[in-house]
């Protein structure tokens, strides 16, 4: 086996044992960069030097015998809406096509003092609006397992790397399942932390109340390692929660007995393709014989979730994306007249589509005469889908879902089509409205497709998702990078 | 229900070209008829979450990590250390 085929886990202990150095591994997973990426896409930076440099440090650091953390010397990409110090971040638009940031994300520090090593940033919807990674102003990403179909998005170059093998393990940022739904379309783990588990410092803001950084990978272990490397407490993240957490990685324990798992039926009902359906209720019966309880649960706003979901964060996201002027960074049109006049041919010209849409329709929310019928209505919306969700975890421990409604579809399919597009989040959203954390693990192949299975859990109880998790890959076995 | 996208684009400061109109107007009636459809719910939506109150930090000045020269780098035109920007008062 090569390097970069390897999990984290697997190269950590090689590195101790001295079986491989950190500049080997990275060279590996940059050659991998290099034959498949033209087809995959994945990429938008790739930082060789920066990476070799990096591991060459390690690997010094080894030499002397210093005690390093358990994901040292082990390579990671980034998507690009992260903020990396002195590396290009353009979440894909535009409208930051030049932005290179003058500091690093809480995030990035976490991954630097774990002496992780950069291969590079990762394409994505432009501005983390859209499920299939089509909405990238630069270049769209493939999926590795057939590359006729999108990754999902919208942190899909960061599904898609670590699918091809370009990665180890990478970051992604989920909104509204754009960690779950690729790591699902990718046959990937991804993990979309509790809301404040994760600080959102140096993240570029789509919708504050339902952004999280979280990790993907091949496998449960390497997930829980890398979430355990970036939570914590963040006071530049007036958000971020203050408390403890377990080491998630040396807790992982595939034993499911006496675990009440919750099964919605209105997970189970139209729009989610049967084949979906029966993959993962196959899996949770499964468990079931491992000693797993099964209870059937309700969860009747689901059905409102996804307007909820749209309202909520286009009205974030209007707010959020008004900074992008062509003031003080990124774009600047050529030829204005006025101040208004730069303003408006610089946001016409540096933003897709599908971010002009979003803006618009948060404008709309949020403007008098609409506030309340819109707005207003989501927010209680949301509240109820809280209530509901405490009301379930009185009767269960976690709640399994499908990940996704159906399996990767094809690259043009759903983009004349805004509402179908979104759609496709239909399964995710709900998560991100009630700040509960949620993992999506493959449960197997749909039409020779990965299928993912979502695991929800209560606030800040990730180890139980994790565990849950784990005993899925016990069934089907760990991902490895597919042939591209 | 209609949507006047060129009021919404003046709001939010954009500008759709005309060939593009008709397209952002079908899609925006579209995806405001798909999220209209909510229940009646009654409530305070204030959604504050009393486990996990905010915390602000202290009301004090901040350390300056950043030179001014790091914080202009990025800046699409300067002259004598300044942002420029057309005039905005005449």
């Amino acid at each position: 086996m090569e390097l970069y085929e390897m999990s984290a886990n697997e190269l950590s202990l090689m590195l101790r044992e001295k079986k491989c150095s950190s500049e080997e591994i990275t060279r590996s997973v940059l050659d991998r960069i290099k034959s498949t990426d033209d087809k995959v896409g994945a990429y938008l930076t790739v930082c060789e030097e920066n990476a070799l440099s990096k591991a060459r440090e390690v690997d010094a650091k080894f030499a002397k015998g210093e005690q390093l953390s358990p994901l040292a010397g082990i390579p990671i990409g980034i998507k690009d809406n992260i903020s990396t110090k002195g590396v290009l971040t353009t979440c894909a638009s535009k409208m930051l096509y030049n932005y290179v940031p003058p500091f690093d994300a809480f995030v990035i520090g976490r991954i630097n003092a774990a002496d992780m090593v950069i291969t590079g940033k990762l394409n994505m919807d432009e501005f983390a609006m859209g499920s299939s990674t089509e909405n990238s102003h630069f270049k769209k990403t493939h999926n590795p397992h057939d590359l006729d179909r999108v990754p999902g998005g919208s942190s899909g170059g960061s599904a898609a790397a670590v699918a091809a093998g370009s990665a180890v393990v990478t970051l992604g940022s989920d909104t509204g399942g754009s960690i779950r739904m690729p790591a699902s379309y990718c046959g990937t783990v991804g993990l979309k932390p509790t809301y404040g588990a994760v600080s959102r410092y140096g993240l570029v803001a789509f919708a504050s109340s339902l952004d999280q950084i979280g990790p993907l990978a091949r496998n449960v272990t390497d997930a829980a390692m890398l979430f355990g490397t970036i939570c914590g407490h963040d006071s530049m993240d007036a958000t971020s929660a203050d408390r403890e957490y377990p080491d998630f990685a040396g807790k992982l324990n595939s034993d499911v007995k006496g675990l009440r798992i919750g099964v919605p039926k209105e997970y189970f009902g139209e729009g989610v393709d049967d084949s979906v359906k029966q993959a993962v209720m196959n899996t949770v019966r499964e468990l079931e014989k491992k000693g797993a309880e099964i209870v059937d649960i309700s969860l009747p706003s689901t059905k409102y979730a996804l307007n909820a979901y749209y309202i909520i964060s286009s009205a974030e996201a209007s707010s959020n994306l008004a900074r992008f002027d062509g003031v003080k960074y990124g774009y600047r049109t050529e030829n204005y007249d006025s101040l208004i006049d730069m303003y408006e041919k610089t946001r016409s010209e540096g933003f897709g589509d599908e971010v002009k849409r979003r803006i618009m329709l948060g404008t709309f929310v949020l403007s008098s005469g609409f506030f309340d019928a819109y707005y207003k209505k989501a927010k209680l919306v949301a509240m109820k889908i809280v209530e509901e969700f405490n009301e379930a975890f009185g009767r269960c421990d976690i709640i399994a879902t499908p990940a996704t409604p159906g399996t990767a579809f094809r690259l043009g399919e759903n983009m004349g089509d805004p509402t179908k597009m979104y759609a496709a989040d239909i399964c995710t959203v709900t998560v991100n409205i009630a700040g509960l954390p949620a993992v999506s693990v493959p449960c197997g192949k749909v039409n020779g497709l990965p299928a993912g299975l979502q695991f929800i859990g209560k606030k800040f109880d990730e180890q139980t998702l994790l565990n849950a998790a784990f005993a899925v890959e016990k069934l089907y076995g760990e991902a490895r990078p597919v042939n591209v | 229900m209609n949507i006047d996208v060129q009021h919404l684009a003046k709001l939010a400061r954009l500008r759709i070209e005309d060939e593009k109109l008709s397209k952002f107007e079908k899609d925006m009636e579209s995806i405001v008829s798909m999220v209209e459809q909510l229940p009646d719910v009654t409530g305070d939506a204030s959604g504050l979450d009393p486990e996990h109150p905010m915390k602000l930090r202290e009301d004090v000045p901040a350390e300056d990590k950043l030179s001014r020269a790091e914080l202009l780098a990025n800046a699409p035109k300067m002259q004598a250390g300044c942002v420029v920007v057309p005039k905005t008062v005449e």
